[in-house]
């Protein structure tokens, strides 16, 4: 079980995805946009973060590049959950250090959960491949 | 004067007249063309130039006439790097003797660069090019509502999406029974509210694909990708329409198949082929998909003893909205944009696509992609 931190501006999603993790055991935070994400990684140390694009106030990649994700925080996992597939904001993303894009409306809850776990069990040094 | 020596000299009056009149009525159609003209001898050199051109290019005519063309009007690329020789539509023109259209940058007098659509047309006299004419037209407009249209659809498609998400996971969970205990009409309501949304999807993944397709800008993410273990998922993903048909899906490799690709974009490939063979498929019929190697190309081939496409119909098979007139009477929706798409990811993947079918016999589509 994990420290999980979703960042998702839609509420209703946010909401879903916070009982699913919660269901699989994981003690989870959730911000609403990348600003606020960062306000709570100052006393949250999450070991995985779910992690939307397109968000008002600060965005998916300005949030990645404030975090330094590949300089201070390797071992922490960012799973991208968007919709935009195929767009360079993914391409970007990847570049910036995320482990893995998921499209949003093709997940199901228990594919939540597994690709979460998957992640979770993957070694830091694999993320790129 | 004899009568017929004074009738010869009326006639080469005649002639000549009609001659000079042709030739004047040439200039006034190429002076008066909206779009900008530049006409060459054989050797490549500017005879004429219309007055378009001339201020879409900033040039004088004296400044241009007797010029070599290809050193005279530069064409650029987009990232401003002058076009070799062999590139530009001109050459390829007089290369092959025949029409040439493409896209490319001029670069003007001022050094300021504008995108156009060029036309060159050799002009073949006895077999041979006795020059060409160069015909272009500024597309700044086109290509900025372009950009426009794809922007728009691929916002839309994404905030489209946002909803449907929320539908999808809700959905979901109260058939996964997070938020209790349910009966079992109520999970088939939520089984048809979830393949409801995933049909939307599909049709919201293949408008932003064709649009980021058509605009270039669909991005290639290539990594190690076992090609079984996808394909499995895709059949995995589709296993419920062959059930409900009692169509027999085969999977044969005979090695391990690992490449480095986009697996995202191979994944809808794939998706769009079986669901292809699927639809098309009449019951207790079979779809076998096998994915052979050799050199540095994998070949993922899925054949089906479907309906076929009619001779007729298979040159148009990869274009835009067509869809084949015997299997409209059997499967009334469909969009006839699934092959259209396969054939631009594929492209964009930097494999190939094609195929062989017989009507009412079946079709087999292959893929072939780098490893």
């Amino acid at each position: 079980m994990a420290n999980v931190l979703i960042v998702e501006d839609d509420q209703d999603l946010n909401a879903a995805y916070t009982i699913i993790l919660k269901k699989e055991g994981h003690d989870v935070e959730s911000a609403f946009n990348g600003q606020e994400a960062l306000k709570l990684l100052k006393k949250f140390n999450p070991e995985l973060i779910l992690l939307d694009l397109l968000m008002p106030i600060m965005g998916g990649l300005e949030f990645l590049q404030n975090y330094s994700l590949k300089e201070q925080h390797q071992d922490v996992k960012v799973l991208i959950f968007t919709n935009m597939e195929n767009s360079p904001e993914v391409t970007e993303a990847y570049k910036l250090g995320a482990h893995r894009c998921i499209i949003k409306s093709w997940t199901a809850p228990q594919n939540l959960a597994r690709v979460v776990d998957d992640a979770l069990s993957t070694k830091a040094t694999d993320s790129a491949a | 004067m004899p009568a017929s020596n004074e009738n010869t000299k009326k006639q080469a009056v005649v002639g000549s007249r009609s001659a000079a009149e042709e030739r004047a009525q040439s200039e006034a159609i190429f002076n008066s063309i909206g779009d900008g003209a530049i006409a060459t001898d054989e050797f490549g050199k500017i005879t004429r130039i219309n007055p378009t051109a001339l201020r879409i290019l900033g040039y004088k005519e004296k400044e241009i006439i007797g010029k070599w063309f290809p050193s005279a009007v530069i064409n650029v690329d987009e990232n401003g790097v002058p076009l070799s020789l062999i590139d530009r539509p001109i050459t390829r023109a007089f290369l092959t003797g025949a029409t040439v259209s493409d896209r490319a940058y001029f670069q003007r007098k001022n050094g300021t660069r504008l995108a156009v659509s060029i036309t060159v047309a050799p002009i073949i006299h006895n077999n041979r090019p006795i020059g060409a004419i160069e015909v272009f037209r500024d597309i700044t407009l086109e290509l900025k509502i372009d950009r426009m249209k794809s922007e728009f659809i691929s916002l839309a498609s994404h905030q489209l999406r946002t909803p449907l998400s929320a539908i999808k996971t809700y959905a979901h969970m109260l058939a996964d029974g997070y938020m209790g205990e349910i009966l079992p009409l109520q999970r088939r309501s939520l089984e048809t509210i979830i393949g409801a949304t995933d049909r939307m999807n599909e049709l919201i993944s293949t408008l932003l694909n064709i649009t980021r397709i058509e605009s270039g800008s669909i991005a290639i993410i290539p990594k190690t990708t076992n090609l079984v273990k996808l394909t499995e998922e895709v059949i995995k993903g589709l296993r419920h329409i062959a059930n409900d048909k009692h169509i027999d899906v085969k999977l044969k490799y005979s090695a391990p198949a690992i490449l480095k690709t986009d697996s995202l974009i191979l994944k809808e490939v794939l998706s769009n082929l079986l669901s292809n063979a699927l639809k098309y498929t009449p019951e207790q019929g079979s779809v076998t998909i096998k994915l052979t190697g050799r050199n540095q190309h994998l070949t993922i081939s899925v054949h089906d003893t479907g309906f076929g496409i009619p001779k007729h119909s298979q040159q148009q098979i990869f274009t835009k909205f067509f869809r084949a007139p015997n299997v409209i009477k059997h499967e009334t929706s469909g969009t006839g944009l699934g092959l259209y798409l396969v054939k631009g990811l594929v492209t964009r993947l930097g494999g190939k696509v094609w195929f062989e079918s017989e009507e009412n016999k079946g079709s087999t589509f292959y893929i072939s992609l780098p490893k």
